[in-house]
């Protein structure tokens, strides 16, 4: 395997500000939902920030926490497939074929991390809304799965010019959208076949988890733990 | 008029190192491209990356825009035909640019969808019902542009001082040719008047400090902030730079994690990332900060002019914590944490604008003095000399509106943004003519005899000065894209208008306004393919020394705010913000935005009125019941949302939401907060105060629609769930 694609989310940098969200809208044509289907909770957001409240007012705190597919080592999605359209590819990335898609939704169902959507429509862009669509990636219909894809397209691109060049794909080249995006600079993307990468350096550093861990899914997005320090900085 | 008279009049500069740039946005400096693309130029295929510049708020970030072929469908002679075109696909942060550094928030990324959008005017037109009702009809831009200047005409000849232009542009270019236009009428000088401005910010840094602009919080360095109202991960000056400068706070530098204690009446975004929380009283502010001075002021008041050192002298620290609801031993713990740090800064602002706030925010610039924060790294920095005249006057134009026959609205939409006690809807139903330059039927359109739509901020030219910038900064933009639709720059509009009503004008090209920041020898062809001209930010003066102007002695009180409404009838506060989705309203009709879930609460396509527990248990209100918040001036009906960080008796709700008139996504959905606030302004700045109305709270219905993308907040307990 030539890469091992990871994400690292920093979350005592993480502001919940949703960039990451937004961008990843305008790069992967996700279908526009309306009010009548997100009351039935069929929006889709690749990436969501998912908010945790703890303890009760005046002392009382929020935390956000970017939840994306986790591109599971041992993904629970792909096994239960009956058509192989989720599947593992050669560098790690949990890869959904959609034209290979019949909509079981089993895959959906058994993902610990509720990170996959289902199309149940086709999408629609209202004129002129269509001109902004990405023509890198490949527009869902209705009726198949989708999820984030660590921006494939962007990989691809990044190791399609690294190969023209004749070199390997440097470290912080390839930028999914939510990555590139972020204000804060909380997410951070590599190889973790690099073990000089700042990704591999920060999934082996002493705050690093992974969400759901104990289910054994091995997931490769990593999160370093906000700090509750006890003692101000001086 | 045709394309290319359109091209001429931007007076569009080419470079000779311009090439088709390829690969992703890795060294953009070098490919980045300010040349218009012809429709009949773009390859299949290619990616182009040009500079342009966000205009979703007023922080002026730097964007990158990939640009590729694509195809649309027109109509001629009654036959639909496919036409190729270069069209905008993504929005990326410039890198070049120190706003933004290469980063871009949600509001940011979603304005290809205004460019986009399908309620944008296709071309100019005319009122044909009652005004406030949107009846319009398409007319030629020939037409219209003659009853303009009809119009105009006659209300010069009558008075010029009745004409009005209220615009929302911020410092630059459009602002000097809008300037220049009405000195050309011989007519008043234009006004601004957004509730995203922050007029008193920069008041209250003029006051103590002298600067002119706002002052540049080096959040980056600093050790231990106490933020105070002000919101600056979220709804404040510019949200891009302060989150790059909170991330590099938090964990860029090694062994070294700044704190942050955030004291506010709302529980912010930036409330929410501190890591200590003090949950202010409405409008205590200055309360809090004259508390500190005291605290702080031992051995430290030579940094103080006499009069402004005996104010704080004279504060009853145990009173003024329990003005603000804080206890007082909690209050001294950070007096004595901010007084042993290292580098500490006190960041405050009014992001929920009170009558007081100006005292609170002048009380703060003189605590920074107290602590030695000011002029220092990870202190508070002067900002960048804004040139005199790039920047529309701050102004309550109300008055002007009633005796006002002719208004021009560039940008601005007061219909939605004042409240309906103010009079704005009735007083723009009685202008006589109205001429709004917007490219939607917004709620102010509505009101417009004609509508005359700009080019959206992508395909237009301009040079504008960034919101927070310590050194000398321009932003430039240029065409590089061919408009979408029928529609003319708004600087071309009054150009022409000029021209038919014979005043001498000429706009301000890009070009001569950036020329006011940027020194001579600085090539024009590199700035246009920057995106921008950026100085280096000159060092700050090492610690310990004074900052470079004697601070000034500004007379601040530390009084009580005041509030709209009687404490029996109207319990509760009320507490409109600036929303992440949509700032002052203006995102609500980016669909993306609609379906970025809020923050606290999770809700799309629609914004709740958030509880505290307490109130809601006590009128057995639930998350998602209907409920109707009264004012003393209206009322409006929204779904509840029991916020678990709302503090009891305030209530708070996000602005965006309850356009009557803005397309097909925001019209008539949800409700705006600001309708209902009283009529009260700030003092010595004229601005809206959004926080001074007492409401009441009653539960109509089980059912209100709250649509939310995560139901259930999913931890209750710690978080434990790993």
């Amino acid at each position: 395997m030539e890469h091992r694609w990871a994400m690292a989310i920093d979350l005592d940098r993480c502001t919940g500000c949703e960039a990451c969200v937004a961008a990843c809208h305008a790069e992967n044509n996700l279908p526009l939902s309306t009010p009548a289907e997100a009351a039935k909770g069929r929006a889709a957001h690749w990436i969501r920030v998912d908010r945790y409240w703890e303890g009760e007012f005046p002392d009382v705190k929020l935390k956000y926490m970017p939840v994306l597919c986790q591109h599971c080592d041992d993904a629970p999605c792909e096994p239960v497939c009956p058509v192989y359209a989720t599947y593992h590819n050669p560098e790690g990335l949990n890869v959904q074929v959609y034209n290979r898609c019949v909509g079981t939704r089993y895959c959906g169902n058994n993902c610990p991390y509720s990170v996959r959507f289902f199309n149940w429509f086709e999408p629609r862009w209202e004129a002129p809304l269509d001109l902004q669509l990405n023509p890198d990636v490949a527009v869902r219909m209705g009726g198949v799965m989708e999820k984030c894809t660590f921006c494939i397209q962007r990989i691809q691109r990044v190791k399609r010019d690294a190969k023209e060049e004749g070199r390997r794909p440097q470290d912080g080249e390839v930028q999914p959208a939510c990555a590139q995006s972020c204000p804060a600079e909380a997410i951070t993307f590599g190889d973790l076949n690099d073990p000089e990468s700042r990704v591999s350096r920060q999934a082996s550093a002493g705050r690093a988890r992974r969400l759901l861990e104990e289910l054994g899914t091995k997931p490769k997005v990593f999160y370093l733990q906000r700090v509750t320090q006890a003692l101000p900085a001086k | 008029m045709s394309l290319l008279d359109r091209r001429d009049f931007f007076q569009i500069l080419t470079t000779g190192g311009a090439g088709l740039a390829t690969g992703a946005c890795g060294r953009p400096g070098e490919q980045l491209i300010p040349l218009l693309v012809s429709d009949r130029e773009i390859v299949s295929g290619e990616e182009q990356w040009h500079p342009a510049a966000c205009g979703g708020c007023p922080a002026g970030c730097g964007v990158i825009a990939r640009l590729m072929e694509g195809e649309r469908v027109i109509e001629r002679d009654q036959e639909k035909l496919r036409q190729r075109i270069a069209c905008i696909k993504k929005l990326e942060g410039n890198p070049l640019d120190p706003v933004s550094g290469g980063r871009l928030c949600a509001l940011g990324q979603a304005q290809l969808q205004g460019l986009y959008n399908p309620d944008r005017l296709a071309g100019p037109l005319r009122r044909t019902g009652p005004k406030g009702r949107a009846e319009l009809a398409p007319m030629s831009w020939e037409e219209a542009l003659l009853v303009a200047a009809e119009k105009l005409t006659r209300a010069r000849q009558k008075d010029p001082a009745s004409i009005l232009f209220v615009t929302a542009a911020g410092p630059g270019s459009r602002a000097m040719t809008i300037a220049r236009f009405l000195q050309a009428l011989g007519a008043p000088p234009a006004a601004s008047f957004e509730i995203a401005d922050f007029p008193l910010e920069r008041r209250a840094a003029e006051l103590v400090l002298g600067w002119s602009a706002a002052p540049v919080y080096d959040l980056a360095e600093a050790r231990y902030v106490l933020g105070v109202g002000a919101d600056f991960l979220g709804g404040w000056l510019s949200p891009v730079y302060y989150a790059r400068q909170y991330g590099h706070f938090r964990q860029g530098r090694p062994g070294i994690r700044g704190r942050v204690v955030q004291a506010e009446s709302r529980f912010s975004l930036t409330a929410a990332s501190a890591d200590e929380w003090l949950p202010l009283q409405p409008g205590t502010e200055v309360w809090l900060l004259a508390a500190l001075g005291r605290l702080l002021l031992e051995g430290r008041s030579q940094a103080l002019p006499p009069p402004v050192a005996a104010v704080f002298q004279g504060v009853d620290v145990d009173r003024a914590a329990q003005a603000c609801g804080v206890d007082a031993n909690r209050l001294r713990r950070v007096a004595q944490e901010l007084g042993a740090s290292e580098a500490p800064l006190v960041i405050a602002g009014a992001s929920a604008v009170h009558t007081n706030s100006l005292d609170a925010l002048v009380a703060a610039g003189y605590l920074n003095l107290l602590l030695g924060s000011v002029g220092r790294p990870g202190g508070v920095l002067a900002p960048a000399v804004e040139p005199p005249a790039m920047r529309p006057a701050f102004t309550n134009f109300l008055e002007r509106l009633e005796r006002a026959q002719f208004v021009f609205l560039d940008g601005a939409n007061p219909a939605y943004t004042l409240p309906a006690s103010s009079g704005i809807h009735e007083k723009l139903a009685k202008v006589e003519t109205l001429v709004s330059f917007s490219p939607y039927v917004d709620d102010s359109a509505a009101y417009a005899d004609l509508v005359l739509p700009d080019h959206h901020p992508l395909e237009g030219a301009a040079a504008l000065l960034p919101a927070v910038a310590a050194a000398p900064s321009v932003l430039v933009a240029t065409p590089f894209v061919e408009p979408l639709h029928d529609t003319r720059a708004t600087e071309q509009v009054l150009a022409e208008l000029a021209k038919q009503v014979a005043a001498p004008f000429q706009p301000v090209t890009p070009r001569a306004a950036a020329q006011a920041v940027v020194p001579p020898d600085q090539p024009w062809e590199e700035i246009t393919r920057r995106g921008g001209w950026w100085a280096d930010p000159s060092p700050p003066s090492p610690p310990g020394r004074r900052p470079p102007l004697p601070p000034r002695a500004a007379a601040f009180e530390v009084s009580r705010p005041l509030f709209a409404g009687s404490e029996a009838e109207y319990p509760l506060h009320f507490q409109p913000y600036l929303s992440l989705q949509y700032l002052d309203g203006r995102g609500a009709n980016l669909p993306w935005m609609q379906e970025l879930p809020d923050p606290a609460s999770s809700a799309m396509w629609g914004l709740p009125v958030e509880i505290d527990t307490k109130t809601a248990a006590r009128l057995g209100i639930r998350t998602g019941d209907l409920v109707r918040v009264v004012s003393p001036h209206g009322s409006l009906e929204a779904p509840a949302y029991v916020h678990p960080a709302a503090m009891p008796g305030v209530l708070s709700m996000a602005i965006g939401e309850g356009h009557r008139h803005y397309g097909r996504y925001a019209s008539g959905r949800g409700a705006n907060p600001i309708r209902i606030l009283a009529p009260v302004w700030e003092k010595s700045t004229g601005a809206l105060v959004l926080g001074a109305t007492r409401v009441r709270l009653e539960r109509l219905g089980p059912r209100a629609g709250l649509i939310q993308f995560s139901p259930n907040d999913r931890e209750h307990g710690p978080w434990a769930h790993r």
